[in-house]
C-alpha cells in the first residue's frame, strides 16, 4: 500500500519557531497558506475527511519555549497552551483545584489522542470540549497580538477568536485559571461570618455525546456556584456548548437567579430561559431544539441535586 | 525573524529509534507515522483502519505512551523511541500477548496489535489498574467482533501476571 491521497499531495513545510514572535511573523509571512499547529490531531482528521486542504506551511507551536507545562502563577494556575491533554488529565494541581476541567478532558477522545492533542489546540478550535469547563471557572487566556501578550476573559475571547479573520490574528499562548476565593473570604465579603459554615460550593460538568465513550459532543454543560444552607444561590456560572457550537456563559440567566432560592418556580424559570438564551448549532444528528432541552435538563437537574445536597462539594 | 526558527524541509530525513534500532528515514515532514512504519519499514503488524484516530488499530508506543500512528506526523517523531507490536516480541512473546491468547482476547485479530500496545502502555504506567482505569485506557481501541469480554479478561490476567512476578 502506498500513501493516501492527501499524502500523495505536496507535503507542507513545517516551521519550528522558538518564540511567539517568530511564530507570529511566520503567520504574517504566509497568511492563509500557513497554519498554526500544535498536536495536529484536529487538523489531521480535517485533512483526512476532506473538510480542509493541507496547507503549504505548518507553523509548529510545540517548539515555543515555556508553553508546555502547568505552574502556579500570581493570579492562578497557568496552563501552557502546548501542554498535552493527557498531561493536564494526570496533573494533580488541576484535578484538585479545577476538577471539572480534569473531568472534561477525561471525556475528550482517548488517552492515545490526548498524548498528542494540546489544551491550547482544544481552546483555539473554539469548539473544544474543555471550553465549557474552563468557562465555569472564569478562565482567562493569554494571547499574543504580534507585539505584546494580552490577558482576556475566555468568555470575551471566544467570539472574537472564532471569527476566522480575527482568529488568524490571535496566537493563543496559555490559559489562566483563577483560584476560587475560599468560602471564608466569601463570608467576609458578605459581612456575615456565620455564613462560612453554612455555604457550600457545588458544580458539575457533563458531556452528552452520541455514544458513551470516545464521542464528539452533542452538548457540554458546566455549572459552578455557591449555595447557602437554605438553598439561596450566592454565586453561579453556567456555561454551555457542544458539537460545532462555540461555548457561551449564560450571564443574563446567572444574574437573574443570583440571590434567589432554588425551588420549583426557579427551576422552571432556569429551564425556560436556557431554551430561550442558548443558541446551539444543529447538524444532521441532533437538532438545535434537542440540544437546548438537553442542556436545560442537565443544568436544572444539577441545580436541584445541589439544593438537595446530593452533589459532592468541590 | 530570528535565525533560530528552523524548518523541516521536503524531502525530510526522520531520525528516530524504531523497536530499539536507530533509523534514518527519507520521507516528508507531515507524512503519517502509520505510512512510515508499514510502507517504509514493512512493520505491518500496525494496522491501517479508520485513519482518523478513532479505532486504535494503528496504535504504537512513542516514548512509552500509546499514540495513534495515523494522527502522528513524521516531524513529531524526531529523536523519539517508537515501539510497534513487532518490538514487543523481540525476546519471545510478551506476557500481554500470551494473556490475549489464553483468554481468547481476539477473534479476527485485526484490532489486537493496537489493543496490546494500549495495554502495554497502561500496565507500564500503572501495574494495578482499576476497572475504570482499564476502561479509560482502552477507550480508544475498538473491536467489532469479540464483544470485549475476552479482551477484558486478558487485561486482568496480564495485570495479575505482572503482580505475581514483581
Amino acid at each position: 500500500m502506498g500513501m493516501n491521497i492527501q499524502e500523495a499531495m505536496a507535503s507542507p513545510l513545517v516551521w519550528h519557531p522558538q518564540t511567539a514572535a517568530e511564530a507570529w511573523q511566520l503567520k504574517q509571512t504566509y497568511g492563509t497558506e500557513g497554519i498554526y499547529t500544535s498536536g495536529g490531531t484536529l487538523l489531521r482528521t480535517q485533512w483526512e475527511s476532506g473538510i480542509s486542504a493541507i496547507p503549504r506551511h505548518l507553523i509548529d507551536l510545540s517548539t515555543i519555549r515555556g508553553l508546555n507545562d502547568l505552574r502556579i502563577g500570581e493570579a492562578g494556575l497557568v496552563v501552557g497552551g502546548q501542554t498535552s491533554l493527557q498531561s493536564c488529565r494526570s496533573n494533580t494541581l488541576l484535578s484538585r483545584h479545577f476538577p471539572m476541567v480534569s473531568e472534561a478532558i477525561r471525556t475528550i477522545a482517548a488517552p492515545s489522542v490526548r498524548h498528542l492533542a494540546t489544551i491550547g489546540g482544544n481552546v483555539a478550535s473554539s469548539i473544544g470540549d474543555s471550553i465549557a469547563a474552563l468557562l465555569g471557572y472564569d478562565a482567562e487566556v493569554i494571547w499574543f497580538d504580534g507585539t505584546t501578550e494580552n490577558r482576556t476573559l475566555l468568555s470575551e475571547w471566544l467570539p472574537e477568536a472564532s471569527a476566522a479573520k480575527r482568529g488568524n490574528e490571535r496566537l493563543l499562548l496559555s490559559m489562566l485559571l483563577p483560584f476560587e476565593i475560599s468560602l471564608e473570604e466569601t463570608s467576609v465579603k458578605h459581612d456575615d461570618k456565620d455564613l462560612t459554615m453554612q455555604m457550600k460550593r457545588f458544580g458539575a460538568y457533563h458531556k452528552i455525546g452520541r455514544r458513551e465513550a470516545f464521542t464528539p459532543s452533542v452538548v457540554t454543560a458546566c455549572m459552578n456556584g455557591v449555595l447557602t444552607h437554605n438553598s439561596v444561590i450566592k454565586q453561579i456560572r453556567i456555561a454551555l456548548g457542544g458539537g460545532q457550537t462555540v461555548p457561551v456563559r449564560l450571564e443574563k440567566l446567572e444574574k437573574e437567579i443570583n440571590g434567589a432560592a432554588v425551588d420549583g418556580h426557579l427551576l422552571r424559570h432556569v429551564y425556560e430561559r436556557i431554551i430561550e438564551l442558548f443558541e446551539p448549532r444543529e447538524d444532521l444528528f441532533a437538532s438545535a431544539a434537542y440540544r437546548k432541552s438537553t442542556a436545560a435538563n442537565l443544568i436544572v437537574a444539577e441545580l436541584w441535586k445541589a439544593a438537595k445536597g446530593e452533589t459532592k462539594p468541590l | 525573524m530570528s535565525e533560530e526558527a528552523v524548518k523541516s524541509e521536503t524531502p525530510y530525513v526522520l531520525r528516530c529509534f524504531v523497536n530499539g534500532k536507530e533509523e534514518s528515514i527519507h520521507t516528508t515532514p507531515a507524512a503519517r507515522l502509520l505510512t512510515i512504519v508499514r510502507d517504509e519499514l514493512s512493520l505491518t503488524g500496525t494496522k491501517r483502519s479508520c485513519e482518523i484516530g478513532r479505532c486504535g488499530a494503528c496504535m504504537v508506543l512513542i516514548d512509552g505512551n500509546a499514540v495513534n500512528s495515523c494522527l502522528t506526523m513524521a516531524y513529531q517523531c524526531s529523536e523519539k523511541q517508537i515501539t510497534t507490536i513487532e518490538g514487543l516480541a523481540v525476546q519471545g512473546m510478551d506476557p500481554i500477548q500470551q494473556a490475549f491468547l489464553e483468554e481468547g482476547g481476539f477473534q479476527c485479530g485485526y484490532c489486537t496489535p493496537g489493543m496490546i500496545i494500549s495495554v502495554k502502555a497502561l500496565l507500564d504506567e500503572n501495574p494495578d489498574p482499576t476497572d475504570d482505569e482499564i476502561s479509560e485506557a482502552l477507550s480508544g481501541n475498538i473491536c467489532r467482533c469479540t464483544g470485549y469480554g475476552g479482551i477484558w479478561r486478558a487485561v486482568k490476567r496480564a495485570a495479575e501476571g505482572r503482580r505475581q512476578t514483581t
